[in-house]
């Protein structure tokens, strides 16, 4: 039932009733302005009310507690309401502001050092309760390459740094390209210009970690920090006077509940924080009965379960309720990835005889048809706008094209003949496939199997829990299947080097933990992205990457069939808020009890 | 004196899945006050149901019963359940042939005695153990006190048909039914039960109606026998003129049929041929003339009466009282030429 | 007696060792996550993940994590860390029990007060229109799967979301201390949900007994000496009709308080059950071990319970 997609981040669990029939759904109302990244427009003019309660309702529980391990939409949205990185984002839009930066960093001309001043007046939350200084964030960083802590991006985002450690420290290492020479300056000094440095001080590993207060916990073998962090945003989670979280505002899948930040001000913030308290209530498995829940009023957001389909079809076509819900691109797409250093697959002929058999809109009916999504003809989603989706060719760029998407089976066989197949028709041994156990996850799979039965390829599949798939088969290339059809990638911010270059970089390629699934390794595109990782200048970057995704596309290597899009559901009490930046969860620092 | 118990023209059938079963078909006894009435028959003959139907335990919604049972002139058959349940167990009581499975496992025999009291008579708790204390005495049980305190499966056979003998007697009930009491024991206890059962009539003046197949324990102890068949009496009479001079041919062949101790050990033993008839389906006319030696034509279409040949002795069967004599000589003196 | 008491307990001993070794080697034989890759993340190297691996104890040989187990185990009562979020799994547990024993002992209670009175009147009228009719709608009622009837009974009486507002919805189970009334609106769903198989097959079985046992000769004996249909009935039969009953009852007790998964899944009660479902789909495995252990132990104290039992209500029953 549960989904999860791994990404740069987690995406949030997509989970499906078992009940739930998988029909197609025709097009989405016509009338929802809501439908493929529709947003809520201007928000009400009335001044909105401060006080009440919000709930929001999950089936799982934060990946991590300790924002300095924080790698998961779903967790990002109590992350981001309690502690303040660098920058941060406002609902409605990809786009980075300052939020504990008092202004955006500064970049060198030779993209090697980057300055950031942070605001005076933020304060830690009780007990530590004095004010932010750049030692914090310096301390914050340097912790999360501590295996205690063992942040799962600082190597991809923050290992540039000069004195960066290279291999996991078994101490908080003291990294000297991060220096502070004020209490309010930090400057950062890297070994090479990047083109995401900038993007990745919006993470939450950049929110101030007071060091005296947290090095006891962060001392242990794994640190226990989580359990008595402080905050610096809007909310804290509830806590008892010695600062522990655990059992009183933190009770594992169970609940989190946060509170107003007494030593928050306003004044350095542009956060609303109209409600007094968030409740974060977990443990709800069942996706109908959430949605019941939310549309009763007696909660009020999903936090990471869409609707199922059948709800989804219910609201829209019911209008007192059509106007609760919104569908908020992911940023990612989902795609099928074939196993390029084996046969059949290491085979071009093959590979593009396979993306021309694939009915992308069967694919996509699996997952509830067109309420889910677009079907992706490259990687760079439509979010991404002049970030990379235009440069890349925006909705026109699809090598692989068929009548409504639902595959072309004479280009297929054709391709198969020019491999050396005398019918079109496959004649090889047996693939393997190693796919979810359930929807739909495993009737994606499915159809990948029937398609390729006609181009004479017998799929052998073996069918895993979702987790399972991922650590044991597909994110170990060697025992990685010739065909891993559940995999997809979330972006870690709008930036297109974090959607195409741990995913398609041949030097990104591990021996565990692999997230190079086709284990693409094409000397000539590696050396593009590898450039590109170091343009500083914006538009130079977006144009190279959008050449990259259509490099990596025509490889055929791995085939996108969705770009999907969360449907986020708000009760009638309260003002919605769903962030575009994070796949759509609610940003309960925007939301109003009405 | 009138007999304390008159059963008249009984008729009892039960509705089954197979058809309808004739289990008794139209029993007159009479039982006299103070003595012993021994009701003998193979299985199947309606022996056990005639005294379940005495007792009210055939109320079922599958039994159709008819006729007239009168304890002391009341007819048990049309009184209401309530009063019945007060007769049951006060005024006649039964006993049944397995000990065992007859008395509830989990409660102690004591416990058991003593409901049995306190069902009829409002007696403490204190007193009921001390009637069932004293009971238990009555029956020769040692150590009756703590005897009391004792479960069923933890007792020998013969303790614990004592026991059951108490139980029924404790009310002093002026009929005691005793269905097979002894089959399922051992034979040297038998003789002690029945002694015991005899021993405790003379004391308290019980009638007792004793049903068995084994014509042994029938010669121990009755006073009067009735011989049934296929759900009829085909025989009746003192024991004496039952066993000295029978008159109905399945009576000869239950005779014949016991095996003997003074023939040689080759000696085959003589059964009655043929096998038990059904029930439901029973023979027309006499219900014994498929096994019988001297079947007429008659026997077949007539169903004969019960009809004395002799003061106290009744038979049913078409013979004629000279055939029947001349036929039992003979095999009397079949007998004496074996041995 | 004693001797018997002293070689059940040893055996129970054992036997919670061999279900803590076995749930080792099922966990380690069969294809799951790496709790190691889940934990360390998605762009985590391989160092990281060797490193997390290490800090963990997984990359040491079975049989050594096992011992390293059985030792925090025996000598300082100490269940594990979850790997999940690093909180103590015995403190967990044991902040779980109150929810999944309140479920457990309600739905024990209805199951029982429902099943035994239903059962009876069958067995005393059977194949009567009202037999039929109770023996039908227990098949039902074992038949419904849980999940599902957890969904209709919300769908239809949940203070929320149910067409009438009767009972506490999914998630609003509070502790019995913090608030009563809501304890108990919370719990009603769940307990008649999670008591209607076993409320139908309690009836059944109890039909299926008393039949049986009032065509014991005993029954009759009790006739016999005049007691009142009803003292027969229940004085005599159902004595000796429920002593299986109430064992089974005390078995299915033991292995209610491991867990009942579904129920709190679909309820959302944070009980034992939830936890362990948890565990599993995040292949943590102190408290998948910790989950299994503690279910270990409520069966087999439960059997031994209802072993001694059975020889109070049954005196043919000695050790």
């Amino acid at each position: 039932m549960t989904t999860i997609v791994p990404s740069g981040r987690r995406r949030r669990l997509l989970v499906v009733a078992t009940t739930a029939v998988l029909v197609g759904v025709a097009a989405v109302a016509a009338g929802s302005s809501r439908a493929a990244g529709g947003y809520p427009t201007a928000p009400a003019t009335k001044k909105l009310q401060r006080g009440g309660t919000i709930t929001v309702l999950s089936a799982g529980d934060v990946d991590h507690i300790d924002p300095g391990q924080a790698y998961y939409s779903f967790t990002y949205e109590v992350t981001y309401a309690t502690q303040r990185p660098l920058l941060a984002f406002r609902p409605k839009s990809v786009q980075q502001y300052p939020d504990l930066a008092a202004a955006m960093p500064k970049v060198s001309s030779d993209g090697r050092t980057v300055t950031v001043h942070i605001k005076k007046g933020v304060r830690f939350s009780p007990p530590v309760n004095r004010a932010v200084t750049s030692a914090d964030v310096k301390y914050a960083i340097e912790r999360g390459f501590d295996t205690s802590v063992a942040n799962g991006y600082a190597a991809a985002y923050f290992g540039d740094l000069v004195g960066a450690p290279k291999s996991p420290a078994h101490r908080i290492p003291s990294i000297r390209g991060i220096q502070t020479p004020n209490s309010t300056t930090l400057v950062f000094k890297l070994q090479h210009p990047s083109g995401v440095f900038v993007g990745a001080l919006g993470l939450p590993m950049t929110a101030p970690v007071p060091a005296s207060y947290a090095r006891k916990f962060d001392n242990q073998t794994q640190s226990t920090y989580g359990l008595h962090q402080v905050a610096t945003g809007p909310y804290m989670i509830k806590s008892d006077a010695s600062g522990n979280i655990n059992g009183v505002g933190y009770q594992p899948n169970k609940l989190i509940e946060l509170v107003r930040n007494p030593n928050w001000s306003a004044k350095t913030s542009w956060r609303p924080a109209y409600a007094n308290q968030i409740d974060f209530k977990e443990g709800f498995q069942d996706p109908t009965v959430l949605t019941r829940q939310i549309l009763s009023g007696s909660a009020d957001a999903n936090g990471d379960t869409p609707p199922p389909p059948a709800e989804l079809r219910s609201i829209m076509s019911n209008s007192s309720e059509k106007g609760q819900l919104f569908f908020t691109p992911t940023g990612g797409s989902r795609y099928i990835a074939l196993n390029t250093r084996k046969a059949p697959f290491n085979r071009f002929d093959v590979r593009k005889a396979v993306a021309y058999v694939l009915d992308r809109n069967a694919l996509r009916l699996t997952r509830g048809g067109a309420i889910d999504g677009r079907i992706a003809t490259h990687f760079i989603d439509p979010s991404f706008k002049n970030l990379g989706f235009t440069q890349a060719g925006g909705f026109s760029f699809n090598p692989f094209p068929s009548k409504n998407f639902s595959g072309n089976l004479g280009l297929a066989k054709s391709w198969m003949r020019k491999a050396g197949f005398r019918n079109g028709l496959y004649t090889g041994p047996e693939v393997t496939m190693v796919s979810d156990n359930t929807p739909p996850g495993s009737n994606t799979a499915q159809v990948v199997a029937a398609d390729l039965a006609k181009i004479g390829i017998k799929v052998k599949t073996v069918s895993v829990t979702h987790a399972t798939m991922y650590t044991r088969f597909c994110g170990v290339p060697k025992n990685e299947p010739n065909i891993c059809p559940n995999v997809g990638w979330l972006p870690d911010f709008h930036q297109p080097q974090t959607v195409l270059d741990v995913t398609f970089n041949g030097k990104n390629i591990t021996s565990v933990n692999n997230s190079n699934w086709p284990l693409l390794n094409v000397r000539s595109i590696n050396n593009e992205m590898n450039r590109a990782e170091r343009i500083v200048n914006p538009s130079a970057r977006y144009e190279l990457w959008g050449k990259i995704d259509q490099q990596v596309t025509r490889t055929a290597a791995a085939i996108p069939w969705l770009w999907e899009q969360y449907p986020s559901l708000f009760s009638k009490r309260v003002t919605p808020a769903p962030e575009l930046w994070n796949g759509g969860g609610p940003d309960v620092t925007f939301m109003a009890v009405k | 004196m009138a007999p304390v118990l008159e059963i008249r023209d009984l008729h009892v059938t039960f509705r089954t899945r197979d058809g309808i079963v004739q289990a008794v078909d139209g029993v007159s006894l009479d039982l006299a006050r103070g003595g012993t009435l021994g009701i003998v028959g193979e299985s199947g003959s309606g022996k056990s149901v005639t005294g379940l139907t005495v007792m009210g335990l055939t109320r079922l919604p599958n039994a159709t019963i008819s006729g007239e049972v009168l304890l002391d002139g009341e007819d048990l058959l049309r009184l209401h359940d309530d009063r019945l349940r007060e007769i049951r167990g006060k005024r006649i009581a039964m006993i049944f042939q397995d000990p065992l499975s007859s008395l509830h496992p989990l409660y102690k025999v004591g416990w058991q005695i003593e409901e049995a009291i306190r069902a009829h008579e409002h007696v403490s708790p204190h007193a009921a153990r001390a009637r069932a204390i004293e009971a238990l005495r009555s029956v020769e049980i040692p150590s009756p006190a703590e005897f009391v305190d004792r479960y069923p499966h933890e007792l020998s056979g013969g303790m614990r048909q004592r026991a059951m003998i108490a139980m029924a007697l404790v009310l002093g009930p002026d009929v005691l039914i005793a269905d097979e009491p002894t089959t399922a024991l051992d034979v040297t206890v038998q003789a002690q039960i029945l002694e015991l059962i005899a021993s405790l009539q003379r004391e308290f003046h019980t009638a007792v109606l004793l049903i068995t197949h084994d014509l042994g324990v029938i010669a121990e102890t009755a006073d009067e026998v009735a011989v049934m068949y296929a759900g009829r009496v085909v025989e009746q009479g003192p024991l004496e003129t039952i066993l000295d001079g029978p008159e109905h041919p399945y009576t000869w062949g239950l005779l014949r049929s016991i095996p003997r101790l003074d023939v040689p050990r080759t000696a085959r033993l003589r059964p009655i041929e043929g096998s038990p008839p059904s029930l439901i389906h029973p023979p027309s006319g006499c219900h014994f003339h498929p096994r019988c030696p001297y079947v007429m034509p008659m026997c077949r279409s007539m169903d004969p009466e019960l009809l004395p040949s002799d003061a106290d002795h009744l038979v049913a069967c078409h013979l004629s009282p000279t055939e029947k004599r001349r036929i039992w000589r003979g095999l009397q003196l079949e007998e004496a030429a074996a041995s | 007696m004693t001797r018997y008491l002293v070689r059940r307990l040893l055996w129970a001993l054992a036997m919670l060792v061999a279900v803590s070794a076995l749930t080792f080697l099922i966990f380690y034989t069969f294809p799951s996550a790496d709790p190691a890759a889940l934990r360390a993340g998605r762009q985590a190297t391989p160092a990281l993940i060797a490193q997390i691996r290490h800090q963990l104890g997984l990359d040491q040989p079975v049989y050594v994590q096992f011992g390293t187990y059985m030792k925090d185990l025996v000598l300082h009562g100490d269940l594990g860390y979850s790997y999940q979020n690093n909180v103590s799994v015995r403190s967990e547990i044991f902040s779980r029990l109150p929810a999944t024993i309140s479920l457990t002992v309600g739905a024990v209670v209805i199951w029982l007060a429902i099943g035994i009175p239903v059962g009876v009147i069958s067995a005393v009228r059977p194949r009567s229109k009202l037999d039929r009719a109770v023996m039908g709608a227990s098949l039902v009622g074992i038949s419904a799967p849980v999940y599902f009837l957890g969904l209709i009974a919300l769908f239809l009486f949940a203070s929320d979301i149910g067409r009438v507002h009767l009972f506490g919805g999914a998630g609003s189970y509070v502790p019995l201390t913090q608030n009563p009334r809501q304890w108990f609106s919370s719990l009603v769903l769940p307990w008649f949900v999670l008591a209607a198989a076993f409320a139908a097959f309690y009836a059944r079985m109890v039909r299926g007994n008393l039949i049986e046992v009032l065509g014991e000769d005993y029954i009759r004996t009790a006739r016999a000496k005049g007691l009142s249909e009803r003292r027969v009935v229940f004085r005599h039969g159902l004595r000796a009709a429920l002593t299986p009953v109430v064992t089974l009852a005390g078995l299915d007790i033991g292995i209610l308080l491991g867990g009942a998964v579904l129920t709190e899944t679909v309820f959302n009660i944070p009980g034992v059950g939830r936890f362990a479902y948890d565990a599993i789909i995040n292949s943590d495995l102190p408290a998948i071990q910790g989950t299994v252990l503690f279910g270990a132990v409520f069966i087999i104290v439960a059997n031994l319970i209802v072993d001694i039992l059975y020889a109070f209500l049954d005196p043919r029953v000695r050790y």
